[in-house]
């Protein structure tokens, strides 16, 4: 396998210790929490009763929590939809609280989360973030609550809905769609990061290779602490990843998970009312958003059979609109090396964080994270491909 | 055996879809995702289930063939482990899953090992990492072709069904 050549700023590819303190602290965190399971998903009572509380520790008077109603989406966090009334605000508003279960196919970090949509909302349409409660300090587990947001992530009539957005398709809104995803993605990665004094983030340095180890270290650590049965290309790869982690020039905001099922819209209109699920959100290397949102598995076909990226555009016009808007080049060597890191976090999601919450049962809805870990081999013959492609 | 795991598995998705799913409010779209899950689920198991056993043989054997692969080129201690989790795949009980599936565990481990080269990440060479992809296509192939009624995989139209997988195992 070659080998990177050395910069300044090269890390140690084997160095594990070389990952972002926040995330080690919520991987730690998981390890510690494991065996304090098993998790029951809440009931409208027990809800009502955490954000009572909650809202009675920030200071609110005369709280009326009504139509707790429990929503679906997602392989992740536990979401409910309900209305909080309070002195201050008699009217009352529509908000959604996103917790944490005690394990979860991702393993994020509701401060992050909270921090990042609040400041992006400047930039795009988000979800407005009203709380946060990092490490459930109040709530009694992470979450973030945020205004309520109308519409869809697949058209009502003629799309076809899969699990958490995959394999679906986006109809006659393609056109419309399109433009909104592509500046979507060029302004998170023309975000100006370093000035936006980010308390739950650091960023690796630029010019050399921390970037990429950095995530390396966060999924191979997913990988090794949630393992239960070894898959050896998973560990093939891992080796694969260190031995070949690029240069990032300039580390950007990356959103992590911006493809079909992660933009909201409204019909007929077509206008996108929320970029959601930022809680992969990281300082790295943009070349990840674009290796992730190419992936098959979150695209789907024309009628004319092309295949189209996150079910809207053919690559090449995918590549060439996004390289205009953004200002950024893809370099194909960069962008194979995330194809390859992509299909792995994927992998060790699906074979090993989604296996190990299940089987402890930790999460609220084990039969969709068995479900999405029955495709986990999508994952591991992609790699194969790729790393074949060299 | 009377009812069977069949007809057991078909009356169990017969509820689900004929008596549970109607009875749920169409607001309650976990509980509905859900129980389409668990259906999902059954109908899948109820094409396996027959087939598991001889599912993990044909994945033991090919881990072996693997490990007795990477062996020549791995270093002294490393090697001491292999030939040891490999002793104990072929000693297992075959007529068990369970006992199968820590085989297949205990020398998965093994070779994981070997392809992270131990504390000094020794290289791998050419002909090893050949034969690693060569068994992770083919086992990415099967595990695709056994889950294939997910209907995720994107290239599904391109795996055979579970016979033609296992009898070309064979």
């Amino acid at each position: 396998m070659p080998m990177t050549l050395a910069s300044r700023e090269d890390v140690d590819v084997w160095d594990r210790s070389e990952m972002e303190p926040r995330i080690r602290h919520i991987l730690e965190r998981t390890v510690r929490l494991r065996d304090t399971g098993p998790y029951r998903p809440k009931s409208d009572a027990e809800v009502m009763a955490m954000l009572t509380g909650f809202f009675a520790a920030k200071g609110l008077e005369e709280i009326a929590i009504s139509d707790v109603e429990r929503m679906s989406g997602g392989a992740s966090k536990e979401q409910f939809a309900f209305t909080l009334n309070h002195r201050e605000d008699p009217q009352g508003e529509r908000l959604v609280l996103r917790m944490d279960p005690l394990e979860a196919i991702a393993q994020t970090c509701r401060g992050r989360e909270g921090e990042i949509q609040a400041i992006m909302g400047n930039h795009m349409p988000v979800a407005p973030v009203r709380w946060f409660d990092a490490d459930g300090d109040l709530l009694g587990q992470p979450a973030v609550i945020l205004g309520f947001v109308r519409g869809v992530t697949q058209p009502s009539e003629g799309g076809s809905g899969g699990v958490s957005g995959m394999g679906g398709r986006l109809g006659s809104l393609i056109d419309r769609l399109a433009p909104q995803y592509i500046d979507a993605l060029a302004t998170t990665h023309r975000f100006d990061w370093s000035r936006a004094r980010l308390r739950f983030f650091d960023a690796p340095r630029g010019g050399g290779n921390q970037a990429a180890i950095w995530q390396v270290n966060w999924w191979s650590q997913v990988w090794w602490d949630c393992l239960v049965e070894p898959v050896p290309v998973v560990a093939l790869a891992e080796r694969w990843l260190r031995e070949n982690a690029p240069v990032c020039d300039r580390p950007m905001l990356v959103h992590g998970d911006l493809r079909m099922g992660n933009f909201m819209f409204e019909e007929p209109s077509g206008k996108f009312t929320a970029v959601l699920d930022w809680e992969l959100a990281h300082i790295g290397d943009f070349h990840e958003d674009i290796a992730w949102t190419m992936q098959k598995l979150f695209g789907a076909w024309g009628d004319d059979g092309v295949f189209l990226v996150s079910g809207l555009l053919p690559r090449d016009d995918f590549v060439t609109q996004y390289e205009a808007a953004s200002g950024n080049r893809i370099d194909p060597v960069r962008l194979h090396y995330y194809e390859v890191l992509n299909a792995y976090k994927c992998a060790v999601m699906d074979l090993g964080q989604a296996m190990r919450a299940s089987i402890a049962s930790n999460n609220h809805q084990e039969v969709v994270l068995t479900w999405l870990g029955s495709a986990g081999a999508v994952f591991l013959s992609h790699i194969v491909q790729l790393i074949r492609k060299g | 055996m009377l009812p069977n795991i069949d007809l057991r598995i078909a009356n169990m998705i017969k509820a689900l879809e004929q008596v549970v799913l109607p009875a749920l409010p169409r607001d309650q779209r976990l509980a509905r995702d859900q129980a389409m899950l668990v259906a999902g689920h059954l109908r899948m198991m109820g094409e396996q289930w027959k087939s598991a056993l001889r599912y993990e043989q044909v994945a033991l054997d090919d881990l072996q063939g693997l490990a007795r692969q990477l062996l020549p080129a791995a270093s002294a201690l490393l090697a001491d482990d292999l030939k040891a989790a490999l002793a104990m795949a072929q000693a297992c009980d075959r007529a068990s899953v369970t006992a199968i599936e820590r085989a297949n565990i205990d020398l998965g481990h093994a070779v994981d090992a070997v392809i992270l080269g131990g504390t000094d990440h020794a290289p791998l060479p050419p002909a090893s990492i050949d034969a690693l992809l060569d068994y992770a296509l083919r086992h990415a192939r099967r595990e695709r072709s056994w889950f294939k009624a997910n209907r995720l995989d994107p290239d599904q139209n391109d795996l055979p069904d579970l016979e033609t997988m296992l009898a070309d195992a064979d």
